[in-house]
């Protein structure tokens, strides 16, 4: 094989892998477009009212006009439970500058208040039942998987969304750029 | 280089990466159900590598409510270190879990079960509670298993639909499953299935010439219906140890042909061109050797018997493919082939019947005679046009009946006055030649005004009727391209039928089942997809195969999750009501 022709094969396979690369991410990503102009409207979170530890409801609508981040989750997630000390941090952080974590949890409201006891989280909690999946998957997250987050701006578009667990770099530079 | 390149795609296939590969949970984790006797049911879990069920998150519920649940028996799993909950067991790999239960009150048709389950992918998510179900069919259990314990869980899914009331009935013992098949045969035989083996027959009746007796015209349809069944329990056990393509091989188009042919010759002898007679000389070697009955025919009618039996046999699939399957699949020859031997001796009750009633009938000579066996040479004729129908033009078919219509009506003396003093069997035969004259005339016109339905010759005349639409199929020719189009059904439930040109239920599924507009809003709810199966290629074969069926018709469904729905698949000719009740349920599965 040539120099020459060694170049562009190389060229080739590195154009190809990456635009098929870029197209499976916009498939998992399909409902989420990244782009900010583009951004969707979060009108069905802010519709939903769920249920919280205490027994009663809360809308999602009193946090609009914050930089909000909707985590969904389940105690008996593992990968979920390694991240919400991060969100726990970050709320205690940024918080004063308009950040709002809320917290869904699909799951049982006894380990989940045992839960936010033993851990301090200082954001809400709320349980989800289907309506919740069901705002899942209306918001690209097609298979209902678990942890599950949502970045919201202040303008109550979705600037983001991540299936799986979130590291602290990740998480900044999503929201920094909308506080 | 290669190193370098080998570098190149794994760093290319990371950077996008940043959002894990899932399954859909329904993929991840699969699940299914069956009885596995009559106290208990068999849960099993197919988990992908990478993804694992925790042991304590799976909850079962069955309804009704007279069937109670036992605790669950689930086989430890891996221990695994959890922060918050301590110790968690999660299992991966197959998993199966014995639920017993107990149902109140017997004569409970069926069960379904509701199965929750939670998991994991390695990846680092977790899925939502998933929730599953399965329906189980408790009628094959009424009773103790009997023998073939085997085919009872094979068929113990499957709810009473079409194939199943076959294969349901192999749970009881051999004698009465051998009864059940000679009255099943009786009731086949007043389907149209067994009309064309009704002029062939009396054709050999007739055409034995004017010394028939009750008893010769009874020996021969005896002759003739044992040959008949003979082929149905040799042909039965020869598709069950192979698993070939029965119906496709004996509807090549080249042995339809020659037998279309032989009916046609036949035909010409009715019509009195020849006298059909086997030589002398082997004639009366023939009546040496065949003893009591006479003529040397017997061998020829059991050879018309064998050959009906093969062309016919697909007419009668249905019930044949719930027999092949279950002796394909037991290995029971014996009673697999005395079953369809029984019940093709059961279809041949009324041409024994035809046979000895045929002998009766006959007065000792008369000129009507000649009328009879022209009238047989029609019916033979229409026979030989019915066979190769599916083989011919739309057009070239239409005309075919055409001119034997207009040909009969003319030997009826249909354009011819009658006499001035014309007796009642002549003006009788005048009206039926005018008929036939009508009805012939109208198969012309059709022919040549481009219509392509022998049941509406004239439909293509109709001024702006609009035809029923039919539904839109997508085709699939191969399991890949099939699993392919059933995960791109979003959400849908498939319907997937089996098709082959010579299929003749397929066509008349189409004509008036599909056509029904109950059944087609049902329809235009699902994806349709059809397997063309008429050329028999491997992959189409391997599609059969895959669903264990012997060949078309069939029609199977998956749900919304794209999981055949067990049991519910249609075999044979369905109307348009029970097709919709079928429908009905498919759709109901969430």
């Amino acid at each position: 094989m040539t120099r020459r022709g060694v170049i562009a094969l190389v060229a080739l396979v590195t154009a190809g892998s990456a635009a098929g690369g870029y197209a499976v991410r916009r498939w998992w990503m399909s409902a989420a477009a990244d782009a900010s102009d583009k951004r969707i409207r979060a009108d069905a979170i802010f519709a939903a009212r769920l249920a919280n530890l205490s027994g009663g409801t809360e809308a999602l609508e009193q946090w609009r006009g914050r930089v909000l981040v909707v985590n969904f989750w389940a105690t008996w997630c593992a990968p979920c439970r390694e991240e919400i000390p991060l969100f726990i941090q970050m709320q205690k952080h940024y918080g004063a500058r308009g950040l709002q974590f809320v917290g869904v949890a699909i799951d049982q409201r006894e380990p989940v208040a045992a839960f936010q006891r033993e851990f301090g989280m200082n954001y809400p909690v709320l349980l989800g039942g289907l309506e919740a999946m069901e705002l899942m998957r209306s918001t690209g997250n097609r298979m209902g998987v678990l942890p599950y987050t949502l970045v919201i701006d202040r303008a109550g578009r979705v600037a983001s969304s991540k299936l799986g667990g979130l590291k602290e770099d990740q998480l900044e530079r999503l929201i920094l750029r909308l506080l | 280089m290669r190193l370098l390149l080998i570098l190149l795609l794994a760093v290319s296939s990371f950077v996008h990466a940043a959002e894990p590969e899932l399954l859909e949970p329904q993929k991840a984790f699969q699940f299914a159900a069956r009885l596995q006797d009559a106290r208990s049911i068999e849960v099993t879990y197919r988990i992908a590598p990478g993804y694992y069920l925790y042991r304590d998150k799976f909850r079962f519920s069955a309804a009704p409510a007279q069937v109670k649940l036992g605790e669950p028996q689930i086989p430890p799993g891996k221990r695994k270190r959890d922060e918050f909950f301590g110790e968690v067991e999660t299992h991966r790999g197959d998993l199966r879990i014995v639920v017993p239960f107990e149902a109140d009150g017997a004569g409970l048709p069926a069960l379904t079960l509701t199965a929750v389950s939670q998991g994991c992918a390695d990846v680092g998510v977790c899925y939502t509670p998933q929730e599953q179900t399965a329906e189980l069919m408790l009628a094959s259990f009424a009773r103790p298993p009997a023998q073939g314990d085997a085919a009872a869980q094979l068929f113990g899914t499957q709810p009473p639909v079409s194939d199943s009331k076959v294969t349901a009935l192999f749970a009881s013992g051999f004698w009465l499953v051998v009864a059940s098949f000679f009255g099943f045969g009786l009731l086949l035989s007043f389907t149209p299935c067994v009309l064309p083996m009704v002029p062939i027959l009396s054709g050999i009746i007739v055409g034995g010439g004017a010394h028939i007796t009750k008893m010769r015209g009874f020996l021969l349809a005896a002759v003739y219906v044992l040959g008949m069944a003979v082929t149905y329990a040799i042909a039965g056990v020869a598709a069950g140890l192979s698993g070939a393509m029965l119906a496709a091989v004996l509807q090549n188009p080249w042995v339809v042909g020659a037998f279309a042919a032989v009916f046609v010759a036949l035909a010409l002898a009715m019509f009195g061109l020849y006298e059909l007679q086997l030589p002398v000389a082997l004639q009366s070697k023939l009546a040496e050797a065949s003893g009591r009955v006479k003529g040397g025919h017997a061998a020829g009618v059991f050879v018309i018997g064998v050959l009906s039996a093969l062309i016919v046999g697909p007419c009668v699939a249905a019930p044949l493919a719930g027999a092949l399957l279950y002796i394909s699949q037991s290995h029971d020859v014996v009673l697999g082939g005395s079953a369809l031997f029984a019940m093709a001796l059961g279809m041949g009750v009324p041409l024994l019947v035809i046979g000895a009633s045929a002998g009766a009938l006959l007065p000792k000579v008369g000129p009507w005679m000649e009328t009879v066996k022209r009238f047989f040479g029609v019916l033979l004729l229409g026979v030989a046009i019915y066979l190769v129908s599916p083989f011919i033009p739309a057009t070239v078919h239409l005309l075919a009946w055409g001119t034997l219509l207009i040909v009969t009506a003319v030997f009826l003396h249909a354009i011819d006055p009658l006499p001035v003093h014309a007796h009642g069997f002549q003006k009788f035969s005048k009206g039926v030649g005018i008929i036939a004259l009508v009805a012939g005339i109208a198969f012309l016109i059709g022919a040549l005004s481009g219509s392509r339905d022998v049941l509406q010759p004239l439909s293509g005349l109709r001024l702006g009727a609009s035809e029923p639409g039919a539904p839109s199929f997508k085709r699939v020719g191969n399991i890949a391209e099939l699993d392919s189009r059933i995960q791109a059904a979003s959400g849908r439930p498939v319907m997937l039928d089996f098709y082959a040109d010579w299929c003749v239920t397929c066509k008349e599924m189409e004509r008036f089942t599909f056509s029904d507009p109950g059944v087609q809003a049902r329809m235009a709810q699902m994806l349709l997809l059809q397997a063309d199966v008429t050329a028999s290629a491997p992959e189409h074969l391997a599609l059969l195969k895959r669903f264990r069926l012997f060949g078309p018709p069939g029609i199977i469904f998956f749900d919304r999750s794209g999981r055949e729905i067990d049991g519910l698949r249609v075999i044979g000719f369905q109307p348009a009501e029970e097709f919709a009740a079928v429908l009905d349920r498919a759709l109901a599965l969430r």
